[in-house]
């Protein structure tokens, strides 16, 4: 797809950086007791860059997502088969201890979930529960260094103090991945981070997406098509549990290689 | 791309769009032959009729052009749709400058018409203007149906075009040299037979736009360049 490449202005400015793949998964099979939900599923997800997951409904982009941090761990009659491997690590190794692993990989959920305590608090919990600022005065660092990450610095650097409940649902969302990036994540892993969001937030959060770019590697599951194309260089498009196309997304919403992607991404039945 | 969008709105518009598109080339299509007989026929009317018509060809552009922008703007179309919608705004374009070389056609009739006949040139050029509205019509034609094989196909054919042109110059050259009180209305044919020569680059410019809108690539630049005026030139 030499075309679609060349036209991408973002996929130029990262081709210094671009040589290593952050995670490589190969013939990912996940099932929920009987149901095959993903089926042999191949992807290596580029580092500094955000690559969207798009696809219908019950596709599986978002049970994949949650593979990536083994968050599917927590569901009993879930079962992951094939190899996932980060920084050629396999997080499905059993040395690999979850809790690190998802300080490593971090998540920001649909809906804004602050803990109801301070907006301090919120983003603070990570770092302290992880060990990684020994003074009072470290940790105060980390935060407003998260804060800023987040772009809500400038709104909360005043009451701190305050609940993060409190906040308007755009900005809790902030919060939520100030806190994700607190721990000083590699990966963040993002599952639909703008439903709940009105325009304006929405726009909030995709700017901070294309920040975060330049430190982590960001994978988004959106229902948004314009919004991967908005936000990702790369995009993946699922169906039925399958990863139908994968690459540049330029090229994926210009020449789709596939039917079932261009009936999906122009709206039609397919 | 047969299926329907799930946003049958969406459909109608692109239909909407399309329709515009071929009812210009339609008429465009009927700008060329009508041009080429008041031409044959030193038919001062029909050539006033021809540079009359321009307009409604001109409108049609316009129209086609404001429905796209408010397409892109309200539908975000993507793929193929974008595709359409993007060789729709080109191929209007290509139609455009088509009416307008129809219509500078039948301003040169009406000049033509006070001066005596240039022998064969008529008829070469009538020639000429039946093959680039026919290769027109199988361009307008691959669009509809979406058929890139038969758009490759109008591609080669305008080496037809050039060749014919090549041949109507050398001949309009000669009757120059015989006699110099030819030469106005050789000077104004040669500008018809160049005018129907870059039509034909149009017309091969839409066919292109129609294998990029099927296969989402340009077709390969491999025609090969017929165009030998200068070595022509040379030979005489």
């Amino acid at each position: 797809m030499e075309g679609g490449l060349v036209n991408d202005m973002r996929t130029i400015q990262r081709t210094d950086q671009m040589e290593d793949m952050k995670i490589s998964a190969k013939d990912v099979n996940v099932y929920y007791a009987d149901n095959h939900a993903i089926k042999d599923v191949n992807v290596e997800i580029e580092d500094k860059t955000v690559t969207a997951f798009i696809g219908p409904s019950g596709c599986g982009k978002s049970t994949f997502l949650r593979c990536l941090n083994r968050m599917n761990d927590t569901i009993d009659i879930c079962r992951v088969e094939g190899d996932i491997l980060l920084d050629n690590e396999d997080i499905y190794d059993a040395r690999i201890d979850p809790v690190q692993l998802r300080a490593k990989v971090g998540m920001v959920f649909q809906k804004p979930n602050p803990f109801p305590k301070s907006i301090y608090d919120n983003v603070a919990y990570g770092p302290r529960i992880h060990g990684l600022a020994n003074t009072k005065a470290e940790l105060d660092e980390i935060v407003e260094t998260s804060l800023r990450r987040g772009a809500i610095w400038d709104e909360v650097k005043d009451r701190l103090d305050a609940p993060g409940t409190g906040l308007s649902g755009g900005q809790q969302q902030r919060l939520c991945i100030a806190r994700a990036v607190a721990t000083a994540p590699e990966v963040l892993l993002m599952d639909e981070p703008c439903s709940a969001l009105d325009p304006i937030a929405t726009a909030q959060v995709e700017e901070l997406i294309d920040e975060l770019r330049q430190n982590f590697s960001v994978v988004i599951v959106t229902h948004s098509m314009q919004q991967a194309a908005r936000v990702s260089q790369n995009t993946a498009f699922f169906h039925l549990g399958e990863l139908v196309e994968y690459g540049e997304t330029g090229q994926i919403f210009t020449t789709p290689q596939d039917s079932r992607t261009e009936s999906y991404i122009t709206g039609r039945i397919g | 791309m047969n299926e329907q969008h799930i946003a049958s709105a969406f459909d109608r518009d692109l239909e909407a769009i399309q329709g515009i598109l071929m009812k210009m080339g339609g008429l465009v299509e009927t700008a060329i032959l009508d041009s080429a007989k008041s031409l044959g026929d030193r038919d001062v009317e029909l050539a006033d009729q021809v540079r009359k018509g321009d307009k409604a060809i001109d409108a049609l552009e316009e129209q086609v052009n404001e429905e796209a922008t408010r397409v892109i703007a309200l539908r975000a179309p993507t793929a193929s749709d974008l595709r359409t919608v993007m060789t729709v705004i080109k191929i209007s374009a290509n139609l455009e400058r088509c009416g307008d070389y129809a219509k500078n056609l039948a301003k040169r009739t009406t000049v033509l018409a006070e001066a005596p006949v240039v022998e064969g040139a008529d008829v070469s050029i009538k020639r000429m203007a039946r093959e680039v509205q026919l290769m027109l019509k199988d361009a307008l034609d691959a669009y509809i149906q979406r058929d890139d094989q038969l758009a490759e196909q109008v591609i080669l054919r305008d080496e037809d075009v050039d060749q014919l042109y090549n041949s109507i110059f050398r001949e309009l050259l000669t009757h120059m040299m015989e006699d110099p009180s030819n030469i106005t209305a050789c000077m104004h044919l040669h500008f018809i037979a160049k005018n129907m020569e870059r039509m034909g680059d149009h017309v091969t410019s839409i066919a292109e736009q129609v294998v990029y809108l099927v296969t989402g690539q340009m077709p390969d630049d491999s025609r090969p360049k017929k165009d030998r005026t200068p070595y022509v030139t040379e030979a005489n």
